[in-house]
C-alpha cells in the first residue's frame, strides 16, 4: 500500500463540465463529477433523463460536446489515433442492458476471444483464465454452451465475465438488470456485489435501489441531463433534498 | 461513340419499337411490354390457384403443385422454352407462332415463381386472422376470397411489380425461339450494320435499363408506402420500417 | 418416328460425350463464375463499407446496372460488343482459347457478383447494432470487429439468399449457349438435330440440369444446417 498518494492519482474517473446535445436539444447539461478508486457509484433517475447517455460518454460509445471525460488522468475524448481509442477502451469494462454475447461463439469463447484479438493474450492463457472468471460468475459447467442456449440472467453473467477478462480497472453497468426477468435480477445483482466487495471501481446505471442501498458509496441522481444530487445512500433515500429526487423516490414506492 | 449511337436510334427507332409492323407481325419493344403485361396478367390467378393448392389438406392438389413448382426452379428457363417449343405445337396440333409458345412458358414459369410469394403472404398473416373468419362463421374459400386475400395481395403489390420487371428480362430468352420482341429487333439493326454490334447493344442495354430501372423505383416507392401504412395500422415498432426492402428481383 | 427409347441416346457413344462434354462445360462455366462472383462481391461490400466517399455510390450504380439489364443482354453486349472493340491481338488469343466460353465467366461472373453482394450486405445489416457496440466497448477496433465478429454472423444470415442465387447462377449457365458456348444446352440441342429423338434428349437434359440444382440446393442446405444448430435452444 502506498502512503501518500496525491488526490489526482485517487481519482480513477474525472467529468468536468460535460455538455452534450442531439442537435438542439440538450441531453447532458454541465455534468460534475469524479468517481474514485474502489468506489461504487449508482446513477439513477427517471427515464429520458440521460443517464444511459452518460454512462455511455464515458467509454465514448457517444460523444460529448463539450467538457472533459479523464480516466486516471487521460482524456477519453481527445482527438487522438484508433488504436489509442481501442487500448483505452479495453481498459474500461461495460455491460450491457441486453447483453449483446456474440451468437455466433460459445461461452467460453465470447469471453477469452477479446483478450486473444485485442490483447494479444496467448489462447490458452486467454482460455484457463476466461474458464476460471466463468466459475466466478457461477456458469463455468456452461462454458462449451451458446448464448442462445441460456437464459437472460445467464446471459448477462456471461457478460460481465467477458468485460472482467480485459482486466479493466473500472466496471460501467448501462442498467444491466432491466431487461431480465424478475426472478434472474438477483443472480446478476450477486455477482455485482461480489464484484464491488473486492474492491472494483464501478458505476451503475440501475433502478435496483436495494442494491444501491446495501452495496453503493454514492448515489448520483439525475434529471433532465443534470446531476441534481449525489449523496451517500442513507442521505439519498431517507432524506432526499431536492424536490425532484423527492419525487422520484416517492413515485418508486408508489 | 455517342454520335453513332444516336444515328443507330434516329435511323432505326420504329423497328426497334414495333418491329416489322405492319410488314409482318408486331415486334420490338412494344411486343416486349404486350408479352410481359399478357403473361403476368395471365400468372397473377394461376399462381393464386397454385398457391391455394400448396396451402390444401388434400395432398391430391398438394403434391402435384409442389412438384411444378419445384421442378420450374431448378430447370432453366432456356430448357422450359426449348420443352414448350416442342410440345406446345405437338399438343394443340396447330401451327403456333413462337410468341403464343414463349407466352404459354413465361405464364407456367411465373405463376410457379408467383405462387411462392402468395403463399409466403398468407401465411405471413397468421393463423388467427382465418380463426377469425371461420368463427364468423366464413368457409374455407369464403373467408380466403373476403378476408385473407384480399390483404395477401395488397401486400403483395411490390412482388408483381418486380415479378413484371423480372418478366420484362425473361422475355430476352425468347431470342432463341425467334420471338419479334426488342432483342430479336436489336439483332435484326445488327445484321443490317455489321459494323457497329457494341453500339447497337449498348442501345439495348440501355433501354432494358431505363424500362427495369423505372418500373423498380415505383415499385419501392409502393412498398414503402405500403409498409408505412401497415405499420400504422398494427404499431410495428419502427425498426420494422427501417428493414431492407426485399423486393425479389433475382431469377435472370 | 419409332417410340420412346432413351437408350437411342445414352446408348449412343458419340451422344454421351457430346453430353458428358456439355456437362462438363457448363460445370467450369459456372465454377468460374461463381468464384469470380464471390470473390467481387466481397471486395464490392468492403468498398461499399471503406470510408471512400464514392465507395457507395460507385457500387450502388454497379448493382443497379447488373440487376435492370437482363443476363441475356450483359452477355450479347460482351462477346458480340465488347470482344469485337478489343485489340487484334488479344481478340486472336482469345478466339483461340474458347472465348465464348471466357465471356461467358466474364458476363456471368459480373452479373452475379451484384447479387451477391447484395445478399452479404443485407446479411450484414441484419446483425444488430448491439454486436457492434459491444465488439467496440471490449477494445476491438473496426476491422477487429467485422473480422471476429460482424462478419462471421452476417454471411451466416447471408445464406438462404446466396444458395438461391447461386442456383440460378447454375441455370444462368445455360444462357451461354446463345453467344456458342458448347455447354449442356448446346449439346441437348445438337443431339436433337442429329437424333430427331426431341423427347428423350430433352428429357435427359432436363433431368441432369434438375439434378444438380438439387446437388447445389443440398449442399447450401447442408452448410445452413452445420452454421445453425449450435445456436438454437437445445438445453
Amino acid at each position: 500500500m502506498t502512503m501518500s498518494v496525491s488526490a489526482q492519482e485517487l481519482q480513477t474517473i474525472r467529468l468536468s463540465q460535460v455538455c452534450k446535445s442531439y442537435g438542439d436539444y440538450p441531453v447532458l447539461k454541465d455534468i460534475d463529477a469524479q468517481v474514485t478508486r474502489g468506489e461504487v457509484v449508482v446513477i439513477c433517475g427517471p427515464s429520458g433523463s440521460g443517464k444511459s447517455t452518460l454512462i455511455r460518454t464515458i467509454n465514448r460509445l457517444e460523444e460529448i460536446n463539450s467538457g472533459s471525460i479523464t480516466l486516471d488522468g487521460q482524456n477519453i475524448h481527445a482527438a487522438m489515433r484508433a488504436k489509442e481509442l481501442n487500448a483505452l477502451r479495453s481498459r474500461i469494462g461495460f455491460v450491457f442492458q441486453n447483453f449483446n454475447l456474440f451468437p455466433h461463439l460459445s461461452v467460453v469463447e465470447n469471453v477469452s476471444m477479446s483478450p486473444i484479438r485485442v490483447k494479444g493474450v496467448a489462447p490458452d492463457v486467454a482460455k484457463d483464465k476466461a474458464l476460471k472468471l466463468l466459475d466466478r460468475v457461477g456458469l463455468a459447467d456452461k462454458a462449451r454452451a451458446y448464448p442462445g442456449q441460456l437464459s437472460g440472467g445467464q446471459q448477462q453473467r456471461v457478460a460481465i465475465a467477458r468485460a472482467l477478462a480485459m482486466e479493466p480497472p473500472v466496471m460501467l453497468f448501462d442498467e444491466p438488470t432491466s431487461a431480465l426477468d424478475p426472478e434472474m435480477v438477483g443472480e446478476v445483482l450477486a455477482v455485482m456485489k461480489s464484484l464491488a466487495s473486492e474492491g472494483m471501481t464501478m458505476l451503475c446505471v440501475t433502478h435496483e435501489m436495494g442494491f444501491a442501498r446495501d452495496v453503493a458509496d454514492r448515489v448520483w441522481f439525475i434529471d433532465a441531463g443534470q446531476i441534481l444530487e449525489m449523496a451517500t445512500p442513507e442521505d439519498f433515500f431517507n432524506n432526499p433534498s431536492h424536490p425532484r429526487a423527492q419525487r422520484f423516490l416517492a413515485d418508486l414506492r408508489h | 461513340m455517342i454520335h453513332d449511337m444516336i444515328a443507330i436510334v434516329r435511323d432505326y427507332w420504329l423497328l426497334l419499337l414495333i418491329g416489322q409492323y405492319p410488314n409482318g407481325p408486331l415486334g420490338g419493344l412494344a411486343n416486349t411490354l404486350i408479352l410481359s403485361a399478357l403473361s403476368i396478367a395471365l400468372a397473377f390467378p394461376v399462381s393464386i390457384l397454385f398457391a391455394l393448392a400448396r396451402l390444401s389438406k388434400s395432398p391430391l392438389l398438394r403434391w402435384p403443385v409442389t412438384a411444378l413448382v419445384y421442378f420450374t426452379r431448378g430447370v432453366p428457363l432456356l430448357m422450359l422454352i426449348l420443352w414448350s417449343y416442342f410440345l406446345v405445337p405437338l399438343l394443340t396440333g396447330a401451327d403456333v407462332p413462337s410468341f403464343v409458345t414463349m407466352l404459354t412458358t413465361l405464364v407456367v414459369y411465373q405463376s410457379a415463381f408467383l405462387s411462392e410469394v402468395v403463399r409466403a403472404g398468407i401465411v405471413a398473416l397468421g393463423p388467427g386472422q382465418m380463426d377469425a373468419g371461420r368463427a364468423l362463421g366464413h368457409g374455407y374459400l369464403g373467408a380466403m376470397r373476403f378476408i385473407i386475400l384480399p390483404q395477401a395481395l395488397y401486400n403483395m403489390i411490390p412482388s408483381i411489380i418486380s415479378t413484371f420487371v423480372s418478366t420484362i428480362k425473361d422475355t430476352t430468352l425468347g431470342y432463341v425461339i425467334n420471338v419479334p420482341d426488342l432483342t430479336f429487333a436489336a439483332s435484326q439493326v445488327n445484321n443490317q450494320l455489321l459494323t457497329q454490334p457494341f453500339q447497337v447493344f449498348l442501345i439495348l442495354a440501355i433501354v432494358y435499363f431505363a424500362i427495369c430501372w423505372t418500373l423498380t423505383y415505383f415499385a419501392n416507392r409502393l412498398e414503402r408506402s405500403i409498409t408505412r401504412r401497415r405499420a400504422g395500422l398494427s404499431n410495428l415498432p419502427s425498426a420494422a420500417l427501417v428493414a431492407p426492402s426485399k423486393i425479389i428481383s433475382e431469377q435472370l | 418416328m419409332s417410340g420412346f427409347d432413351l437408350s437411342a441416346i445414352l446408348g449412343n457413344p458419340e451422344y454421351t460425350a457430346m453430353l458428358l462434354h456439355g456437362i462438363e462445360m457448363t460445370f467450369i462455366i459456372y465454377a468460374g463464375s461463381w468464384s469470380m462472383a464471390m470473390a467481387l462481391a466481397l471486395l464490392l461490400l468492403a468498398l461499399r463499407l471503406s470510408p471512400f466517399r464514392f465507395g457507395d455510390p460507385l457500387v450502388a450504380a454497379y448493382v443497379s446496372y447488373h440487376r435492370n439489364v437482363p443476363t441475356l443482354v450483359q452477355l450479347m453486349l460482351w462477346y458480340f460488343g465488347i470482344f469485337t472493340l478489343m485489340p487484334s491481338g488479344v481478340a486472336e488469343w482469345l478466339a483461340v482459347h474458347n472465348a465464348e466460353a471466357i465471356f461467358a465467366v466474364i458476363g456471368l461472373g459480373l452479373c452475379q457478383a451484384a447479387y451477391f453482394s447484395e445478399d452479404l450486405r443485407s446479411g450484414v445489416r441484419s446483425v444488430s447494432p448491439g454486436q457492434m457496440q459491444a465488439a467496440r466497448a471490449l477494445g476491438h477496433g473496426y476491422v477487429s470487429a467485422m473480422r471476429f465478429v460482424i462478419m462471421p454472423q452476417g454471411v451466416r444470415n447471408a445464406l438462404p439468399p446466396l444458395i438461391n442465387h447461386s442456383v440460378s447462377l447454375f441455370k444462368n449457365s445455360s444462357l451461354a449457349v446463345v453467344i456458342g458456348a458448347s455447354e449442356l444446352t448446346h449439346a441437348v440441342k445438337e443431339i436433337e438435330n442429329l437424333s430427331f429423338r426431341t423427347f428423350e434428349i430433352y428429357l435427359i437434359g432436363t433431368v441432369l440440369y434438375l439434378f444438380f440444382s438439387l446437388v447445389i440446393m443440398s449442399i447450401g442446405a447442408y452448410l445452413s444446417m452445420r452454421t445453425d444448430p449450435a445456436r438454437s435452444a437445445r438445453a
